[in-house]
């Protein structure tokens, strides 16, 4: 593709001109983007990577930040830890000073080498919740709801539309660590709020749940909380409704989007909600940019029609943190860039709401997560439409989990 | 009671949509005994073909039929171009080689169409059949009928001419051979077959769960279903396929509660491992006597 | 030419029944061996790190299952489950404060304990069966190590492997890590050689030729396919926890799923059953060529070679993947160390045609 090193180089001497700084041949930035894009996250990869390419092109379409421009390093993991570790590696070499995995596998087995080499690891929307402790994960950013957060959102949404004192709750998940993860906190909640919470496992990966959903029936809950990914999802969201639990009463992890509601059938899913932590849809300013001046000359990075997907966006606001903490690490640190002056970038990083795609975001030495905030959207039966405002939802609680994991993660367990 | 009933039922239905996957692996170990670990596999790519017709426009009646006919080919292709290369060869490396097969079609499947999920929609509403306080999965019944159905076509199959000369070739090859019957267009004939069956388990269960690679997975459920009921027996596949569908929704319908945990894969295991130790030929399978 | 057998007397049988009696074998070895210790000195870290040190620990597991699948001739489908169980093991006795050297022994007995359970369905069934009856106890094991907190590590399923020295040696440093991994690679490599031609070793390949005839002529079979199940389980489970403690220093289950089984028994089989150099050939091929095509294909695709999509350029390794297989099945079933002694054999004679071993 030697179309993309001369618009790269192009866009740097055009960024050099417009900025009156004579460095263009100075090195771009690398971010390793080392995704799994041919197994168990398939689902997503393909247009969160393209939403994170797109942006990338953006900001470098627009003369990047300084003059700087971005380059992204994409390779496929196959969810195999041991790719991952070489990926991480040869990039490293190549310079690469952020990395996204976007696997939980390969950034558990990564996370001490992170640590260790001083590089950045964002994990947004998907990492380990007690990442958000920037004391003891200082290298790694979860720079959105952890799915702790994601859980107590969507309980505060219940709270707010009906309370929860005395409801019956009904947490059905894949059973994996991933699935298990919102439990601590919701029992902890349930606890506090007396509402009752049972919670109700299925085999990996799902395609079969019918057994699980006759016992949910029984439970007869006044909401059901899904949490899974993948294939799992759309036949979930089918056996609830199957068994009579009202659309409106389903409630999502973050991993529900148009391709699951096309799989259950755009009718069926209308009302079931979902928690969000980036807006869908191209009506922001940022996607307008990128469909003027990615999309249309051709330079995006796959299928047009993906472009405002739910996915997409999460990559594109996951890009637009990343690019905002490299920018506030040059203002402070100055150039060249490196891990540690990136992690410092992040950490100033206030109110930053990527022009209204997402939350108010800011980012501390000690809360990697940036606020928790997130909020619950709903099928239309064409597109996902916002219910509630953006905001974080019992941090208490969930400030009390990640002391508790970071505790422990600074005592070697 | 009706939460057993309920769970006895779609166990057994769901138990019927696995036999679905588990006949095609059957018909190959029965003509040519090769284990066909890639049969997951193909499922997955039968329902990307007709995904694929479909989406070019066809209804889904016409995608599914010439879906079939493509299929039937590909089974035919499969066993010309590459098992019958390993005729002779121990069965590890037979084994290997639908390994091998298997990793190739899900990286074709997905890197052509696009890896994430696919709709397949065959009409089939979403509302339960309730039956008192029974709600009963409508997609399922009709899978299940289409399981029947289809090992009731293969039982009168082997009733037929060329389902006697199938039978002939999976008790002896050679004997076979030295009578006249072709045992390479038998053995091609029944990976055919197979292939069309997988028509019918992609279609069903991609339309549960979407079109992706993880239909492949369904290998593992089949298996269980097979060895079951025998690993070279029709019968056993419908019998199997009950009994590993109602056995794995029962047990873990009152068990999941007090482990806290999903224990339908033990009890899938568990299936395997003691009718492997118990009775390693399945419930209608032949028992092998082996000479020195 | 290169493998000269003019001048090659053996005039005592121990000389003839050397590992190589061929002076040329014996540099090769030699020369292979040298450069394997100069690693460090000449290897980037990227490739020390990334490719030679997993490499070494893979082929030291391919070589535990070649014991039991190329030797005795009992299919293992569930081989990653008996190397998670080393590796927790392992991690479990050094976060109790017990040395590593012991925890590595605990970790060989704990897997050959549990991987002998394995083999009782050997002594019922083989081939196809014992395949399925392996798969089934993977998923047992893995299930558990799930399911069960105590061992996997509670809420995030990651146990950190506590700093360990091995024989007062800190093993912080990459090169440390190589060393101990080279170190048991070339153990497991010279038992393998010399277990051929122990009573052990012919009763196992007398086992796996015909159990029967080797019931008849005194080999107990159920004796000596359990004694093969406990032997590679235990160098096994040492393998397992080596890869975590050198390699990854951090166990959770993905690392020892069903597809991990599938992989090893994969680089036993491409590399060739039961032969040591099969082992290391195929251990590299299976591990190194997915990385290899991921980075060649995005290589070839970032200079322009390659104009297809995104989605297909990642699926592009995994089918060029499976393609080889199938290929090398079909063209060689008796896999790279096959290939390794044709192309040996032909320049044992080399310039003529014909050779005679």
């Amino acid at each position: 593709m030697k179309w993309i090193t001369h618009r790269l180089f192009a866009a740097t001497l055009l960024g050099a001109a417009s900025f009156g700084v004579a460095n263009a041949q100075e090195q771009p930035i690398k971010f390793g983007l080392l995704q799994d894009f041919t197994a168990v996250y398939t689902f997503v990869s393909g247009e969160y990577n393209q939403g994170q390419r797109d942006y990338l092109t953006l900001v470098n379409q627009e003369g990047g930040v300084d003059g700087h421009t971005f380059e992204a390093i994409v390779r496929d993991t196959g969810n195999q830890p041991q790719r991952g570790i070489e990926a991480y590696n040869r990039a490293r070499e190549e310079g690469a000073i952020l990395f996204d995995f976007l696997s939980t596998p390969v950034s558990r087995a990564l996370v001490d080498s992170v640590l260790k080499d001083k590089v950045v690891m964002i994990t947004p929307v998907h990492g380990r919740g007690d990442a958000s402790d920037g004391e003891v994960f200082q290298y790694v950013f979860p720079t959105m709801a952890t799915y702790w957060s994601q859980a107590t959102v969507l309980a505060r949404y219940i709270e707010d539309h009906g309370g929860l004192e005395g409801k019956r709750i009904a947490l059905v998940h894949i059973d994996s660590p991933f699935g298990r993860e919102p439990l601590p906190v919701l029992q902890d909640l349930a606890a506090e709020k007396k509402f009752e919470l049972k919670a109700f496992g299925y085999p990996s990966p799902g395609n079969e749940q019918s057994a699980v959903w006759s016992e949910v029936r029984r439970f007869r809950p006044d909401n059901v909380l899904i949490w899974g990914a993948g294939g799992g999802q759309p036949v979930s969201v089918r056996e609830a409704i199957r068994n009579g639990i009202p659309a409106e009463n389903i409630l999502s992890v973050v991993w529900l989007a148009e391709t699951d509601a096309k799989n259950v059938g755009a009718d069926i899913m209308k009302g079931v909600k979902r928690f969000e932590a980036v807006s869908t849809g191209t009506d922001n300013p940022i996607l307008q940019r990128i469909k003027a001046k990615v999309i249309d000359p051709g330079l995006g990075a796959g299928d047009a029609a993906h472009v405002g997907t739910s996915y997409y966006n999460i990559g594109v606001a996951t890009m637009a943190v990343a690019v905002e903490a490299a920018r506030n690490a040059l203002k402070s640190e100055g150039g060249p860039l490196t891990g540690e002056k990136l992690k410092a970038g992040f950490e100033q990083i206030k109110d930053f709401s990527a022009e209204g795609l997402m939350p108010a975001l800011t980012i501390t030495a000690k809360d990697h997560q940036g606020g928790g905030a997130g909020r619950v959207s709903q099928w239309n039966g064409e597109a996902w439409e916002p219910v509630s405002d953006w905001g974080p939802a019992y941090q208490e609680l969930v400030q009390k989990e990640i002391t508790k994991g970071s505790q422990a993660f600074r005592e070697g367990k | 009671m009706s939460y057993f009933v309920e769970l006895v039922i779609n166990g057994a239905l769901t138990g019927l949509m696995y036999s679905l996957v588990a006949i095609g692996f059957v018909l190959i170990y029965k003509s040519a005994g090769v284990p066909n670990l890639a049969q997951g596999a193909v499922v997955m790519t039968a329902a990307y073909v007709v995904w694929l017709l479909a989406s070019l426009g066809l209804p889904i009646i016409v995608a599914i039929v010439l879906g079939t006919v493509l299929m039937f080919g590909f089974g035919l292709l499969t066993e010309r171009l590459l098992l019958r290369r390993m005729v002779g060869q121990p069965v590890i490396m037979i084994v290997m080689l639908t390994l091998g097969l298997e990793i190739l079609l899900r990286g074709i499947g997905p890197g052509l169409l696009g890896a994430a999920p696919k709709s397949l929609d065959l009409g089939i509403g979403l509302g339960p059949v309730i039956i008192g306080d029974v709600f009963i999965n409508r997609a399922y019944l009709v899978g299940g009928v289409v399981a029947l159905a289809l090992i009731g076509a293969a039982l009168m199959f082997f009733q037929t001419r060329l389902g006697i000369k199938l039978r002939a070739v999976s008790d002896d090859h050679v004997s076979s051979w030295a009578v006249g019957i072709s045992v390479e267009r038998a053995v091609g004939i029944s990976w055919g077959i197979a292939g069309i069956s997988s028509v019918a388990a992609g279609v069903l269960w991609g339309s549960v769960q979407g079109v992706d690679w993880t239909l492949s997975t369904l290998l593992f459920p089949a298996v269980a279903v097979a060895i079951l009921g025998g690993i070279d027996s029709i019968w056993g596949v419908l019998i199997g396929g009950l009994l590993v569908g109602i056995l794995g929704s029962v047990i873990p319908g009152y068990l999941d509660a007090v482990v806290g945990g999903g224990t339908r894969d033990v009890v899938t295991s568990l299936i395997i491992l003691l009718t492997i130790m118990i009775r390693p030929y399945g419930i209608f399978g032949r028992e092998d006597i082996e000479r020195i | 030419m290169f493998y000269r057998m003019a001048g090659v007397y053996h005039t005592r049988y121990d000389r003839a029944r050397a590992l190589w009696p061929v002076p040329a074998d014996r540099w090769q070895i030699i020369v292979v061996f040298a450069l394997a210790l100069a690693a460090p000195f000449y290897l980037s870290d990227l490739y020390l790190g990334s490719y030679a040190l997993p490499w070494l620990i893979w082929s030291a597991a391919t070589l535990s299952l070649t014991l039991l699948m190329g030797l005795a001739g009992q299919l293992h489908f569930g081989f990653a489950a008996v190397m998670a169980i080393g590796a927790y093991t392992s991690i479990h006795l050094a976060r109790l404060g017990i040395p590593f050297e012991l925890a590595l022994l605990g970790a060989g007995i704990a897997a050959a304990l549990i991987g002998a359970l394995f083999g009782a369905a050997a002594l019922r069934v083989k081939g196809l069966y014992l395949v399925m009856a392996t798969l089934a106890m993977q998923y047992l094991v893995d299930w558990v190590i799930n399911n069960v907190p105590a061992i996997s590590g509670g809420a995030q399923a990651t146990l950190r492997t506590p700093p360990a020295s091995f024989l007062l040696v800190s093993l912080e440093s990459l090169e440390v890590r190589y060393y101990l991994a080279l170190v048991w690679a070339v153990l497991l490599a010279v038992f393998f050689m010399n277990i051929k031609r122990t009573s052990f070793g012919r009763a196992l390949v007398a086992i796996r030729d015909k159990d029967f005839a080797a019931a008849v002529i005194g080999i107990d079979p159920f004796r000596y396919k359990l004694l093969a199940f406990f032997t590679s389980s235990f160098v096994g489970g040492v393998s397992g926890a080596l890869l975590a403690f050198c390699y990854y220093r951090a166990v959770t289950p993905e690392q020892f799923g069903f597809n991990v089984s599938i992989q090893l028994v994969a680089m036993v089989l491409v590399g060739g059953l039961g032969s040591v150099i099969g082992g290391f050939l195929g251990a590299g091929f299976v591990l190194l060529v997915p990385i290899i095509l991921t980075n060649l294909v995005s290589g070839l695709a970032a200079s322009g070679f390659l104009t297809v999509s995104s989605n297909l350029l990642a699926h592009l390794p995994l089918m060029i993947y499976g393609a080889l297989i199938i290929g090398f099945l079909i063209f060689e079933p008796l896999g790279l160390a096959k290939i390794y002694d044709n192309i040996r054999k032909y320049f044992l004679v080399w310039p003529f045609r014909h050779s005679r071993s």
